[in-house]
């Protein structure tokens, strides 16, 4: 597999065909307007928003082979920095977006420096953990945070109620994201935290400090769902406690396993897969979360290289059967 | 001491099937839910609750079984990450059944003969049920050790803990030792989860309430040591009441507290073994 996912990113690279595609993507990204009515415009920015946040877990997750159940956590810390400033002390947008990486990191860089401490074993339990403090938090807080009612008046410009000038925003500030995320997992220093993934060991031997890239990711990843949670604050106006429940986290883990963790665009096919999915099936049936389930454990028995791995490894096939 | 029976559960499954069971306070409300169904199916059959001790545990155990059997067992082979992902899913698949099958609301079951009533001790009053359940720690653990370290079974499972490579080129028969592991665990968080209702209610939520503190137990007491889940438990009960008598609002604060001081000064737990 080491091979295999390696070729595959670096086939995803700068070839002129994937440069075309990505080009004819971003040109369907910005006519969607056009085409979409409102309520779907509405969803395909919350999916961009879901996508953002899927990316940056997959940081951790797929190129790291760490496992958080935390990250929404850090995605609540990231909505509620932005919607306590700009409600509570009368920040201006900007300023308050801003902050929500830098708020995110800090505790990311915090949280993350107890959880890289011990083995796998150890990250997985201390992050559910962890999440589930900034939830306790969240919900006990009521004077800052407003407990469980959330925040729902936070005052978002006028030109965000728009659906079509928020679409454009998201999608600006997604993509800028995306290609900074693009840009580190492909740098000497994403390489390394993917050789950290394959083997642990062995890069430690070759003398890399396996402990500080492993935070450095988990910083990294908390930034990114930091502006995820921010943007999302922006989109709808409100915060509530249920973006930082472990149910939050399930989500955004299917989305990096339905797409495939071992490729930088599964989370992004991932989310698509699984709005329609969620659309789909909570017309039948209210208990979606048993599907949900159902749906991690077929994943898993069956397919689990996600939607993106099996297609590319099948489109690998039939070259190789061709050739 | 309730805590105990989960955590001691949740160790066991670790130190023998390297699993880390994030589903194991789902098995602890299912126990909950069992217990609940039975005391109530049989209300006015004398000894009821008992029935219902003696049944729903087992009952857990079985979709234990079932879980490790189909779904754990195909994929110890893959990667660390996919198996706490699919106990993961575990979790939503049993939260959302027994929202299914029980609702949403509260279920209470009443403190069974002949433990109603409290008596007096240096001044104060304890629930005589209350004082069981504390006695019933020491029991299960003595109870569990002598298993471990007197019995064949034990025998076994400490071999296949040891080297299971070894244990199974030896005879062992280590997927039967796994799915009998996993039981084992499974049935102490049903045991767990059909004693507590007397105490408190049953509901859904308890199972990432009652899991997050199992994590802390371990990690105050070191991952898949019986001896440390028992002083884990020992320790987080007492933060707690201490919490709950100083700052009632922060009592929950008081354990993470204790687990991030456990994790700075020992990180590998109190009876844990440096790795």
């Amino acid at each position: 597999m080491t091979a295999v996912s390696m070729n595959r990113i670096s086939l995803l690279g700068t070839s002129p065909r994937n440069a075309v595609m990505l080009a004819g993507a971003m040109i369907v990204m910005v006519a969607l307007p056009y085409f979409l009515g409102q309520s779907w415009l509405s969803i395909t920015t919350e999916m961009l928003i879901l996508a953002l946040a899927a990316s940056a877990l997959n940081i951790m997750l797929g190129y790291t082979g760490l496992v958080s159940f935390g990250p929404a956590g850090l995605y609540a810390v990231g909505a509620y920095t932005t919607g306590v400033l700009m409600e509570k002390l009368g920040w201006g947008m900007l300023p308050a977006t801003l902050a929500a990486p830098v708020m995110a990191g800090l505790v990311g860089a915090l949280v993350g420096w107890f959880c890289v401490r011990r083995s796998a074993v150890y990250f997985a339990l201390l992050t559910l953990a962890f999440s589930q403090v900034i939830w306790t938090v969240v919900f006990q807080w009521y004077s800052v945070t407003g407990g469980d009612d959330g925040l729902v008046s936070v005052p978002i410009p006028d030109f965000f109620f728009e659906i079509t000038n928020c679409y454009y925003f998201m999608l600006a500030v997604v993509s800028v994201c995306l290609f900074v995320i693009w840009k580190i997992v492909n740098s000497p220093f994403g390489m390394t935290l993917q050789a950290i993934r394959e083997n642990p060991n062995r890069v430690e031997f070759i003398g890399v400090n396996v402990k500080h890239y492993q935070l450095a990711s988990f910083i990294i990843s908390s930034m990114f769902l930091g502006i995820a949670g921010s943007m999302f604050c922006v989109f709808s106006g409100s915060v509530f406690p249920d973006y930082a429940y472990w149910a939050k986290s399930a989500d955004m883990l299917v989305i990096c396993l339905l797409g495939g963790i071992y490729n930088f665009f599964g989370p992004l096919v991932g989310t698509v897969v699984y709005t329609m999915l969620t659309k789909i099936i909570s017309e039948y049936t209210m208990h979606w979360h048993l599907i949900l389930g159902g749906i991690i454990v077929v994943i898993i028995l069956a397919m689990r290289k996600g939607v993106v791995g099996t297609l590319s490894a099948y489109w690998a096939d039939r070259k190789s059967a061709a050739a | 001491m309730v805590w105990f029976l989960i955590a001691a559960g949740l160790s066991i499954i670790f130190g023998t099937l390297k699993v880390l069971n994030l589903a194991h306070g789902s098995l602890y409300m299912l126990g909950s839910f069992c217990c609940y169904q039975v005391t109530v199916s049989l209300a006015g059959v004398p000894g009821n609750f008992w029935l219902a001790v003696l049944v729903a545990p087992l009952v857990v155990a079985l979709v234990g079984g079932i879980i490790e059997i189909f779904l754990l067992r195909p994929i110890y082979k893959a990667e660390m990450i996919y198996q706490y992902i699919l106990t993961f899913a575990l979790v939503l698949i049993i939260a959302e059944a027994c929202k299914m099958i029980w609702g949403t609301g509260y279920h209470s079951v009443a403190v069974p003969w002949p433990f109603k009533g409290s008596v007096g001790m240096f001044g104060l009053s304890f629930p005589i049920y209350n004082l069981f359940l504390i006695a019933m720690g020491p029991v299960v653990f003595i109870g569990l050790r002598t298993l471990i370290n007197k019995t064949d079974l034990g025998r076994n499972i400490r071999a296949v803990t040891e080297n299971r490579e070894m244990a199974n080129a030896l005879g062992t028969n280590v997927p039967r030792v796994y799915t009998g592991v996993f039981m084992l665990g499974a049935w102490l968080a049903g045991l767990a989860g059909s004693l507590w209702p007397p105490v408190s209610v049953v509901m859904l939520g308890s199972d990432m309430a009652v899991v997050i503190d199992c994590f802390i137990i371990v990690v105050i007491g070191g991952l898949g040591s019986l001896a440390g889940a028992f002083v884990g438990a020992l320790i987080l009960g007492l933060t707690t009441a201490f919490g709950l008598y100083l700052i009632p609002k922060l009592a929950v604060a008081f354990g993470f507290i204790l687990m991030i001081i456990i994790l700075i000064i020992r990180p590998y737990g109190l009876m844990g073994e440096p790795e």
